[in-house]
């Protein structure tokens, strides 16, 4: 199978979308001939032309707000917005507006738009161009949150949002445009609320959500040469999310590690362990122990930003002591 | 007027929704101060001549947004009592099954996009109704109306900004009725609001929002020019409220004198005003006039009758509507 | 038509409002939008009008009454001739509907004051009798209090130094605490079940008998009560020691008696930490984890570990702590120096041999305090109480029954040269001649039992040392 870039992944989908829909269209800072500073969406608009491909002022609330009102009479939007960390200027018109529209007029409207947006420390982006703010969404009852974790996923999800009937922010790691991975020509969906497997394991479950889950696979890796077999879950989607997978794999290998890369208190990583906790309980041998980022603003200095993301090494570490029957928070 | 205006069934539809909307609001105020509605509700009495001299320039394919003091706006663009009331009430037959209350009202059916309870909170959708309109090419226009405290917030500016840049079918129509909830809008406005969309290169207008004619007349030339690709525009409009921020709102002379309150009630009532024009025109007479305002009465009391008595929604009904499938 | 009016909802969260006054008397004419009267909410004063023109009837509240939001105030009629003479309220003007009484009335009636803390009772006895205070022992290690199990005297009682004056209870045991000094028991400052810090005063003995005394709580220092007139028995105290534990800090109800004081089914004294699929897998096996943890297995227990669980032998159907295995201790010493010791003894001091024995022995044990000893042989059985110090002629023979710290079993002179008995209630020496030949100089074999409990290996060690080294030489003992 051909391989190709996430970047690559997601330009295709929304392509395919818009040339299949035309009611699909895209606005954003810099999305027309710029392609966004990512060049995700490059060669979109030499093919639909400025009026579907639009580029906005840097008003994000205004632009997000228009694209509310515009799937509200009839159109699919898909709005760029350029870092995920611009999400709190938005905040009004995706949680107020989009995410209740459909149940505060009792069915009768609906918001079918998607917000495309990203994630990921690591680049040496600071405070306000580095966070993972999925846990924010996934919070407001309305709104789907997809979490791409390759190409593959990217593609398929981003076709599944742009058909989907409500709002759907999905977010994209940054760091993960350039990374390849087997893409069919054919056309394909991927079903939210639909985990996936990555690895099969018997002794413990990790579940990690975008640019983690090539963590979970390499301490995966590293485990397995120790003996110990680790299942590895990419969620794909936070909401909906495919609980019964989830509670499946834990309540077989007993122990689960939950990573994501938003800050780890109030976020993904505790949410999905307390459900685990409370579903799984009498299945569990070991505490269910999240691996967030951690909680302070991301730094500036590369010595400093790489401690705050969770890395193979530590999640290899807390598996083997928990496989061991070690404590390791305190009993 | 004009010769094709001068259509006596037209004015006398206008004075109707004007009075139904005055009549609505009134049974609003008793069903919320005899405790038998819940939460709170902003009243749109003084104010009818905006939303109906407006809304009588629209189809139902035309959309609007509306305001917490939306319910004028609701039944000017065609809303029935009966759904309406059973809104307010919470009632399973609400227009929106009980989950949307007085501050989120909404009309698909007649193109109400709904109430909206953030200030301000539906310039946005406004503006991107227009812009699918103006991308799906469809002729419809969009009115957005909002209140002069609505001027304050950025997101205006934002999405003015774009209906400029990219000409789209959208009047911005504020209702200037002088006060920023408990605030005199002087207080809290710089400048002209007109020059603020004038600013942007849109044009604006200023015109009394208290007499029906006068705003149904520019409503008509605007909604046919943005028809046409002429949009956007941005109307501010001088009117009233009778009531105070809110229904308990009642102690309210330390921001508005009942001489001022008085005034405007005796001598700028827009149902008064156009009352007048029509017996002295000879469109109908103060019999017609007062048998129809009876009938509406009725209309409306039997509408509140029949909310009382209509069942609330069944508790399954609270998780649902959360997606859409 | 009539119209009603009602009291009107004005606030968010209000749910009642004050008429403050009528501007309308009933039968008065009025015009719709005409104030009728005034009320009061939380927030402000606001005029309530005429819902519709007619005449103000059916008036039942009247000013200062408080009226629930929703509530028909009065009425508006059409005609003069339709007033009514009113339904007023029952209460006059200025009275508080009666809708109003449900929620103010607690408040304005007030609850009869609560009687002043020690008020009468108290009354003389405010300041504490002078004396010697008793105070909390410290009794383990890391123990910060101790709980006040039961007094067994009461306020008033004369004590002697060596009577128990309660029982304390820490995190290992329960003890007794003896007064330490003669006199009165003149206050006790804890009652039963409460947790007392370590060092506190626990009661206050006086020399002389006490005018009034006193038995307060330790939570209630401010006002001592007087004591009961009537002396409750120490039994009695000891019956109503759970009922009346009300410290929160006290772990578990205090133990009626001591020895009725339970065993810790565990090493940590607590919970048994496992997972939770331990646990249930356990629970679906009929597998005990106390076992685990009663063995020594280090917790958490996790499903690996029943695997070792599975493995034990099943436990006797007896329930408590399985005891350690007695100890059992064999010294030999090479030569007899007693019975030449003991022959001069009794031939230059007049002391008996088993005196001396017991004298011996019990010297041995190194206590501050007199010790009892009791030498056995061949079934008969004397007492001696040994002093402190090295005196041998101080021994002298018990006059009571108590039972002895430590038991000489004297087997000289028999065929036996082992004994395996196992624990008995006291340490017990068996001293046997070794070798072949009865007399024959060829030293003496001592063995010592005892309970794991009674002495820890240390002392066991130490004590069957010191005994030997006595028996050896007991010249030494007397240097």
């Amino acid at each position: 199978m051909r391989e190709i870039t996430l970047s690559r992944a997601v330009n295709e989908a929304i392509a395919e979308e818009m040339r299949r829909d035309p009611r699909v269209f895209l606005m954003g800072e810099d999305v027309a001939e710029a392609g966004t500073p990512f060049k995700v969406l490059s060669g979109l608009v030499e093919e639909f032309g400025p009026e579907r491909v639009i580029d906005t002022p840097i008003s994000e609330p205004g632009f997000v707000g228009l694209a509310v009102g515009a799937a509200m009479t009839g159109a699919r939007p898909v709005v760029d917005l350029m870092f995920g960390d611009f999400l709190y200027l938005v905040m009004d018109q995706l949680c107020n507006q989009a995410a209740k529209q459909h149940y505060m007029s009792g069915g009768k409207l609906t918001v079918p738009m998607v917000l495309r947006t990203n994630l990921g420390a690591t680049r040496r982006s600071a405070a306000q161009h580095s966070q993972s703010l999925q846990a924010l969404v996934a919070h407001i009852p309305g709104l789907k949150v997809a979490m791409p974790s390759s190409a593959y996923e990217a593609k398929g999800l981003m076709k599944t949002a742009i058909r989907d009937e409500n709002p759907v922010v999905i977010f994209e790691d940054k760091l993960m445009y350039q990374d390849k991975a087997p893409v069919p020509e054919e056309e394909y969906l991927i079903p939210f609320g639909q985990a996936k497997v990555t690895r099969p394991g018997r002794d413990i479950t990790l579940i990690a959500t975008s640019s983690m889950v090539q963590v979970a696979e390499a301490a995966a890796e590293r485990l397995s040469g120790e003996g110990i077999q680790a299942e590895v879950i990419d969620p794909r989607t936070l909401v909906p999310l495919d609980e019964a997978t989830l509670l499946e794999s834990v309540k077989r290998t007993s122990r689960a590690i939950v990573i994501d890369e938003g800050h780890q208190s109030y976020g993904v990583t505790a949410e999905i362990a307390s459900r685990l906790t409370e579903k799984a309980f009498y299945h569990l041998d070991a505490p269910v122990v999240r691996m967030g980022a951690m909680d302070v603003p991301v730094p500036f200095s590369p010595a400093l930003e790489d401690l705050t993301v969770p890395a193979p090494e530590g999640v290899v570490e807390i598996a083997r002591r928990l496989c061991a029957g070690e404590l390791v928070h305190g009993a | 007027m004009t010769d094709a205006r001068t259509n006596s069934a037209e004015y006398l539809r206008m004075y109707r929704q004007m009075v139904r909307i005055r009549t609505f609001e009134d049974n609003a105020n008793q069903l919320y101060l005899s405790a038998k509605m819940p939460g709170l509700t902003h009243m749109y009495s003084g104010e009818e001549a905006v939303a109906v001299g407006l809304c009588e320039a629209l189809t139902d394919d035309d959309r609007i947004t509306s305001t917490h003091r939306g319910h004028g706006h609701c039944v000017a663009k065609g809303a029935e009592f009966r759904e309406m009331f059973c809104e307010l009430l919470g009632k399973a037959e609400g227009y929106c099954r009980g989950k949307g209350g007085s501050m989120h009202i909404a009309d698909q059916s007649h193109g109400n996009l709904g109430a909206n309870a953030i200030v301000g909170g539906s310039m946005g959708i406004a503006t991107g109704s227009a812009l699918r309109a103006k991308l799906m090419g469809s002729d419809d226009v969009t009115v957005c109306f909002f209140g002069d405290g609505a001027t304050a917030q950025g997101l205006w500016y934002e999405v003015m900004n774009m209906a400029a840049l990219w000409r789209l079918p959208v009047i911005y129509a504020c209702e200037n009725n002088g006060y920023s909830e408990y605030t005199k809008t002087e207080e809290i406005a710089a400048g002209s609001i007109t020059a603020r969309a004038e600013a942007f290169g849109i044009e604006a207008h200023r015109v009394d929002g208290q007499d029906v004619l006068a705003v149904n007349a520019l409503a008509r030339d605007l909604v046919a020019r943005a028809r046409r690709g002429e949009g956007p525009f941005f109307v501010e409009l001088e009117t009233y409220r009778y009531h105070g921020h809110h229904v308990g709102d009642i102690n309210r002379e330390y921001y508005r004198s009942k001489e001022e309150e008085r005034d405007w009630k005796e001598n700028r009532d827009p149902i008064l005003r156009f009352r007048g024009w029509l017996v002295s025109e000879g469109i109908a007479t103060e019999d017609e006039i007062e048998a129809m305002g009876a009938e509406i009465a009725e209309d409306a009391a039997a509408a509140v009758a029949y909310a009382e008595a209509a069942a609330y929604p069944p508790a399954h009904e609270v998780d649902m509507h959360v997606f859409a499938d | 038509m009539a119209h009603d009016v009602t009291m009107p909802q004005l606030g968010m969260a209000q749910d009642a409002g004050k008429i403050v006054s009528w501007l309308k008397a009933p039968g008065d004419a009025v015009a719709a939008g005409e104030a009728l009267f005034e009320v009061e909410t939380d927030k402000a004063v606001m005029e309530v009008e005429a819902p519709a023109a007619g005449y103000l009837s059916a008036v039942a509240f009247g000013d200062g009454a408080e009226v629930p939001v929703g509530a028909v105030i009065a009425r508006i009629v059409a005609t003069a001739e339709e007033v009514e003479a009113a339904a007023p309220a029952p209460e006059a003007q200025g009275a508080p509907a009666p809708e109003a009484h449900g929620k103010s009335a607690p408040e304005a009636q007030g609850e009869p004051a609560p009687e002043a803390p020690g008020a009468g009772a108290a009354g003389g006895a405010a300041a504490l009798p002078d004396g010697h205070p008793v105070t909390m022992p410290q009794l383990g290690m890391a123990q910060d209090a101790g709980v006040l199990v039961s007094w067994l005297k009461a306020p008033g009682d004369r004590v002697a130094a060596e009577d128990v004056l309660f029982e304390v209870e820490t995190d290992k045991s329960t003890m007794e605490v003896e007064a330490g000094r003669a006199g009165w028991l003149a206050a006790t400052l804890a009652r039963a079940g409460e947790e007392v810090p370590v060092g506190e005063a626990v009661a206050i003995l006086s020399e002389a008998e006490p005018a009034v005394p006193v038995a307060r709580s330790v939570r209630d220092g401010a006002a001592p009560t007087a004591a009961a007139t009537t002396k409750a028995p120490a039994a009695e105290a000891t019956a109503k020691a759970p009922a009346t534990a009300h410290s929160p800090q006290t772990a578990q109800p205090a133990p009626a008696t001591e020895s009725a004081a339970p065993v810790a089914p565990h090493a940590r004294g607590g919970r048994i930490l496992a997972s939770p699929k331990a646990r249930r897998l356990a629970a679906e096996e009929g597998l005990d984890l106390a076992r685990l943890a009663e063995a020594g297995h280090p917790q958490p227990y996790h499903v690996a570990d029943l695997a070792v669980l599975r493995a034990m032998p099943t436990a006797p159907a007896a329930a408590g702590a399985p005891a350690l295995p007695p100890r059992r201790l064999t010294a030999s010493v090479a030569t007899d120096g007693l019975a030449a010791f003991a022959a001069w003894a009794a031939a230059a001091e007049g002391l008996s041999s088993d005196a001396v024995l017991a004298g011996l022995v019990g010297a041995s044990l190194g206590a501050d305090d007199a010790v009892t000893v009791a030498v056995a042989r061949m079934g008969a059985a004397r007492g001696f109480t040994v002093p402190p110090g090295r005196a041998l002629s101080a021994v002298a023979a018990a006059d009571s029954d108590a039972p002895p710290a430590l038991v000489v079993r004297d087997l000289r002179g028999t065929p036996l040269v082992a004994v395996a008995m196992g624990a008995e209630p006291a340490p017990v020496l068996t001293i046997m001649e070794a070798g072949m030949g009865a007399g024959a100089g060829g030293g003496l074999s001592i063995t010592l039992e005892c309970g794991a409990e009674a002495l820890d290996a240390d002392a066991a060690i130490g004590l069957l040392a010191a005994v030997a080294g006595r028996l050896d030489d007991p010249l030494r003992h007397l240097l």
